[in-house]
């Protein structure tokens, strides 16, 4: 089946449809969007300058990151589900968007981040506070980790500003 | 109240394809900065977590990335409003967020820093570390909104 056709059939579902065409859900489910970002996107940026030494240095970088990591993870779940759920909603009119494509390859590379990054750094901020400084290796995935985070921010925005080649007969 | 003699057509944001969405972005990571660093400290008022230093320690922590995002959202705000001041004037939305805006950065700066600079802030503490998350959040919906009604 392509692509576009399973897109159409899962914008079709009920629930779907109830939420694009609801003048109250779409709204306030893209606010929740937003209040996510804006009570957690912030801690993400703070343990990435905190890494980099340009905030919070007067605390361990392990404190940093461990007391916020359950608040970040918890701010990526509500962002994710309303994310999820706006796209849903309308599935096949994002699918052909250049932008949307380019927000799901910056997901996939955020995931790809946490992954190579765990270990060598995220879970080495205690050895690296017992030098009093990051690695380069932990510089380099903060500043990868802020860019990230802007560009998943830039691709969401300009979704709403593409529009699609009108047919022409 | 009208903006009368200013033509926003020839404003940058309106001519340029990319002004307008380039300040949104400046907007959404300047409120997550100024949000995010505002609830690290109300999360410790809260008394839910942060609890490995005081709130005193985390407002000095946080204060220069919060005001960084400050400047940030009051550079590009009043940059998005110019592409079509009669309109947001005009937008309940747009009124109730700037009203909300007005009283969350006075209670931030006045009692919430009080609060939290104090040796002891208690359960005061946790009654104005609930009230700045909500106000903060009822701004982001205002804002979103504004498109909306």
């Amino acid at each position: 089946m392509d692509l576009q056709a399973f897109m159409e059939s899962l914008q079709a579902m009920g629930f779907a449809t109830s939420i694009r065409e609801s003048s109250l859900a779409y709204p306030i489910i893209l606010s929740l969007h937003l209040t996510g970002m804006g009570l957690f996107g912030g801690m993400i940026a703070m343990t990435d300058l905190r890494i980099l030494g340009l905030a919070m240095t007067k605390r361990p970088m392990a404190d940093v990151h461990n007391q916020l990591r359950p608040y970040k993870h918890l701010g990526l779940t509500l962002v994710v589900l309303c994310g999820l759920t706006l796209a849903w909603s309308k599935a096949a009119i994002y699918w052909p968007n250049p932008f949307f494509k380019m927000k799901l390859a910056c997901l996939g590379l955020v995931a790809l981040h946490a992954l190579v990054f765990r270990g060598p750094v995220y879970k080495s901020l205690g050895e690296m506070d017992k030098f009093g400084k990051s690695t380069t290796v932990a510089k380099f995935a903060a500043i990868i980790s802020l860019f990230l985070w802007i560009s998943l921010v830039g691709a969401g925005r300009w979704i709403g500003y593409w529009e699609a080649p009108q047919p022409t007969f | 109240m009208q903006f009368e003699g200013y033509d926003p057509a020839n404003n940058p944001l309106n001519t340029n394809e990319w002004a307008f969405p380039v300040c949104e972005v400046l907007h959404i990571v300047g409120f997550a900065m100024l949000i995010g660093t505002i609830t690290i400290v109300d999360l410790r008022l809260l008394g839910v977590g942060m609890k490995r230093q005081s709130a005193a320690d985390l407002v000095k922590d946080t204060a220069p990335w919060t005001l960084f995002g400050l400047v940030l959202v009051l550079i590009s705000g009043p940059l998005i409003f110019s592409s079509d001041p009669n309109l947001y004037m005009h937008n309940q939305s747009f009124r109730f967020k700037i009203t909300m805006l007005i009283l969350a950065i006075i209670f931030n700066w006045t009692l919430h820093r009080k609060v939290a600079m104090s040796p002891n802030p208690g359960s005061m503490g946790a009654v104005v570390g609930g009230i700045s998350m909500l106000m903060w959040a009822s701004i982001i919906f205002a804002g979103i909104f504004i498109a909306f009604v």
